[in-house]
């Protein structure tokens, strides 16, 4: 076909705001005045904060979230190109220090709604039973204060609201299987398998991931254009913007979109009392709230906590730990990059595809605690090229002639557990932003037991690529992810929040992402965070107005609400499966 | 003597003499994926239209340094295999990078911002090429300029140590080169040149394996070439003389 049947695609100037290819937003939304004491103020509309949003709103509370970035429309700001899609990053100015220190921006950190689930390759893997007890179990790292069990009723429900596709049985973990059929294989996932199955390694194939299959509701299907980390066009790739968010505008939510949160207020009472923030015009502005929920993950959280420091609270809120922003992690991410004879075209298909799960575990045998997974990944050209500058050191004509071999590279990639560290923290720099707000400070250095994994966890992906067929193999060292930073616990002395992420230090201020997790194995954490915000909604949700009011906490577990699920959710998908 | 040698340009393995210019460099002749855009969505449609069409003035280097960091980036990226109207504009880019201080959202501790390591990037560069040969960069032969800028790249400058003790020399290389890969493979020419298929919403890829084209790509025609005698980028080696480098820029979340 020459033309398009119709002619150019072209966005009417009519269309109205678009999530996804199908799915129309229906406008006006719900607006609040700053002087209304609204229920909830959130600060971050991103993986947690989308969940949270929806559910929260679904419950009959008044919300309004505000979020640094924009709300994408993502038929008009949205791009199908690679450098066109800076903007989905949060690109404000951060120090990154330390032995070995983390690059962030596009790297790790997401901005406008939807947060870091617009531009996250996808892989939605639970985290391991023993995740929640590494302290218990090999002396290392920490304890959550919940359990797999408590967890578990959440990823069932995450994985049916996202909806997640994977094979119909995940034999790591506790083994399980997924609402939406695998996807086909392109270049990369083919050489995981080729290479996994050779050395007796077994993979799980088109999944999980939080991309669909099979359309649903008014979302359709992936049309494999290998584009997921700019941000998903087609509305196949699930975001909080697409999937919660939808739901949490009909539910008169409020979101208010280029709105920077500089500080959270506390009242005589001890109590906050609301968010001051800069809108879109950077006007300096005031959000009254009965109750307050961070959700800005591992860097803007702590960071908008050290920077609302005042009398009582001198090192940050509720930083009487002094824990505030340590234990900050990453996962080891180095990317194996394999030239194989043939072609591979690896920027079809969704970069997150395959993946082994066979070395999560502790094994005595190899000398260190935790382990590490293997994954699919797919750069596309300027990732490709910034990382052959790294791994063969490749500039000039050798960069070049190296590029032109583009479509004969595969890539798979390590994602291995890096352990909560003391000295892996998130401060205040002396610099500010342009509004003044003091910038993050991040130190990252790597201990003992994250070099021996990564050490391992590279040499075996490397061997798994050799296996696979590939004539030369090269690695770039490079960090995945980023959790931590307030995390949570149950002693008040070592942690930032309780198990259901209320800080111990302010009855009505909550921290809900990423930054709360105590560890993170070697799963993505994606799912996690937003299953923790599914169960930390319910937990508001049952405590009613007594967040608002009492100071006294009540610490049981409320059973899990199936029916605050956004609408589609039920009835879809395979039904092989419960 | 051709203008490729004088240029110390490529050479062609099958004839031993250098290669010719081309519209298209690589190994998908007659592939355009600007012949797709009627296929595109509208709003990449424009994104990619405009790099390509509006190439953004200078503002933020002075004519000085634009034509040195013009000079510069035709050693990161040489582009003498192609045609004078096919060339990939780059300092255009990075200028307006600069200009609109447009951040990747991190810098370096120990790192002055983009901007100033620009800067002092190119004076260490001009010093480099004094110290080594008594010139202006300007003036070198294409393979001394790359051997001045394969003193940072191996991390061992022989001059401007009081800039290097402002900025790490490596961390100064990965800027420089991944500003300069940016630019250049973000273009459709670039997209030819390696048989990537570019922009694809709404209509997506079908045939995911074995590496086959698309009905509307094409298939690879390899041709035979090899960097210029001599040259020190076609020898793959560690930047900073180091196989591991602690935190490369970020690279579009790879996952």
């Amino acid at each position: 076909m020459k033309e398009p049947l119709f002619g150019e695609f072209e966005t009417s100037p009519h269309e109205p705001h678009m999530l996804g290819a199908m799915q129309r937003l229906e406008f006006p939304m719900r607006r609040y005045r700053n002087e209304e004491q609204v229920d909830y103020c959130l600060v971050g509309v991103g993986s947690a904060g989308g969940v949270l949003l929806q559910r929260l709103s679904r419950a009959g509370f008044s919300v309004v979230g505000l979020e640094a970035g924009p709300f994408w429309d993502t038929e008009r700001d949205w791009v199908s190109d690679e450098a066109g899609s800076h903007q989905l990053y949060w690109n404000d100015l951060r120090i990154t220090g330390g032995k070995d220190p983390l690059a962030l921006g596009a790297n790790n950190s997401g901005r406008g709604v939807g947060g870091g689930s617009v531009h996250w390759a996808g892989f939605t893997p639970r985290f391991h039973p023993s995740d929640f007890r590494v302290y218990s179990e090999d002396g290392v790292g920490a304890d959550w204060p919940i359990c797999y069990e408590d967890l578990k009723p959440y990823y069932e429900l995450l994985e049916r609201e996202i909806p997640v596709s994977g094979p119909p049985y995940f034999p790591w973990g506790h083994p399980h299987g997924y609402p939406y059929g695998p996807h086909p294989m392109g270049g990369c996932g083919d050489i995981l398998i080729k290479g996994c199955t050779k050395l007796g390694i077994g993979v799980s194939i088109g999944g999980p991931v939080a991309i669909l299959a099979g359309s649903h509701g008014e979302r359709p299907h992936c049309i494999y254009r290998g584009f997921c980390i700019q941000g998903c066009k087609v509305g196949a790739k699930q975001s909080t913007l697409i999937s919660h968010v939808p739901d949490a505008i009909e539910h008169h939510a409020e979101i208010r979109d280029h709105s920077m949160a500089s500080r959270i207020n506390l009242g005589k009472d001890g109590r906050v009392t609301g968010v001051t923030y800069f809108d879109s015009q950077g006007r300096e502005k005031q959000q009254r709230a009965k109750a307050v929920i961070v959700c800005g993950y591992a860097i803007e959280s702590p960071r908008l906590l050290l920077n609302s420091a005042c009398p009582g609270h001198e090192h940050g809120l509720a930083n009487s730990s002094g824990t505030l922003g340590h234990y900050l992690m990453a996962q080891g991410g180095n990317v194996v990059l394999g030239r194989f004879k043939e072609l591979v075209r690896m920027y079809k298909a969704p970069p997150a595809h395959a993946m082994t799960e066979e070395f999560y575990e502790t094994d005595p045998k190899r000398g260190f605690a935790r382990g590490f997974a293997i994954q699919t990944v797919g750069p596309l050209p300027i990732a490709f090229a910034r990382q052959m500058m790294v791994a063969k050191g490749a500039w000039g004509w050798g960069m070049r002639q190296l590029m032109m071999d583009y479509n004969h590279w595969g890539a798979i990639a390590l994602l291995s557990e890096i352990l909560p560290w003391d000295d892996n923290r998130v401060e205040l720099s002396a610099e500010r932003d342009h509004r003044g707000i003091p910038v993050a400070k991040v130190t990252f250095n790597l201990h003992d037991n994250d070099k021996k994994v990564i050490e391992f966890g590279k040499n075996k992906v490397m061997e798994v690529m050799y296996a696979a067929g590939a004539e030369e193999v090269v690695q770039e060292a490079r960090y995945a992810h980023l959790v931590g930073g307030a995390r949570m616990g149950n002693d008040p002395r070592t942690s930032i929040v309780d198990k259901f992420g209320r800080t111990h230090d302010v009855s009505n201020l909550f921290v809900c992402d990423g930054s709360i997790l105590p560890t993170q194995g070697s799963a993505n954490p994606g799912l996690t965070i937003q299953a923790l915000a599914a169960r930390t909604a319910d937990y508001l949700i049952s405590q009613g107005t007594a967040i608002f009011s009492k100071s006294t906490r009540d610490m049981e577990t409320p059973s899990i609400r199936y029916d605050m699920s956004p609408p589609d959710t039920w009835g879809k998908g395979v039904p092989r499966l419960k | 003597m051709s203008r490729s040698e004088r240029d110390g340009g490529p050479i062609d393995l099958k004839t031993g003499k250098p290669l010719q210019a081309r519209t298209q460099p690589g190994y998908y002749p007659k592939f355009k994926t600007m012949s797709q855009k009627a296929f595109w969505d509208e709003a990449t449609r424009k994104v990619v239209l405009e790099r390509v069409e509006q190439i953004p003035p200078i503002r933020f280097f002075n004519p000085e340094e634009a034509t040195l960091m013009a000079a510069v980036c035709e050693r990161i990226l040489p582009q003498s295999d192609r045609d004078e109207s096919h060339k990939i504009p780059i300092v255009n880019a990075i200028d307006e990078r600069l200009h609109k201080d447009r951040l990747d959202g991190y810098r370096y501790e120990h790192m002055p911002s983009d901007q100033e390591a620009h800067r002092l990037g190119l004076k260490a560069i001009e010093e480099i090429a004094q110290h080594i040969y008594g010139k202006s960069f300007l003036n070198l032969s294409p393979l001394e300029q790359e051997s001045v800028l394969a003193t940072i790249h191996d991390g061992q400058p022989p001059a401007a140590h009081a800039i290097w003790e402002k900025m790490p020399v490596s961390r100064f290389w990965l800027l420089l080169v991944s500003d300069v890969v940016g630019t250049y493979y973000a273009h459709p020419y670039a997209w030819d040149e390696i048989g990537f298929g570019g922009p694809a919403y709404p209509r997506g890829y079908m045939r995911l394996e074995g590496g086959e084209p698309e009905p509307w790509e094409v298939h690879e025609k390899r041709y035979e070439w090899a960097a210029p005698e001599g040259s020190p980028s076609a020898k793959y080696t560690h930047v900073g003389g180091s196989p591991e480098h602690k935190g490369s820029p970020g690279q579009g979340g790879t996952h």
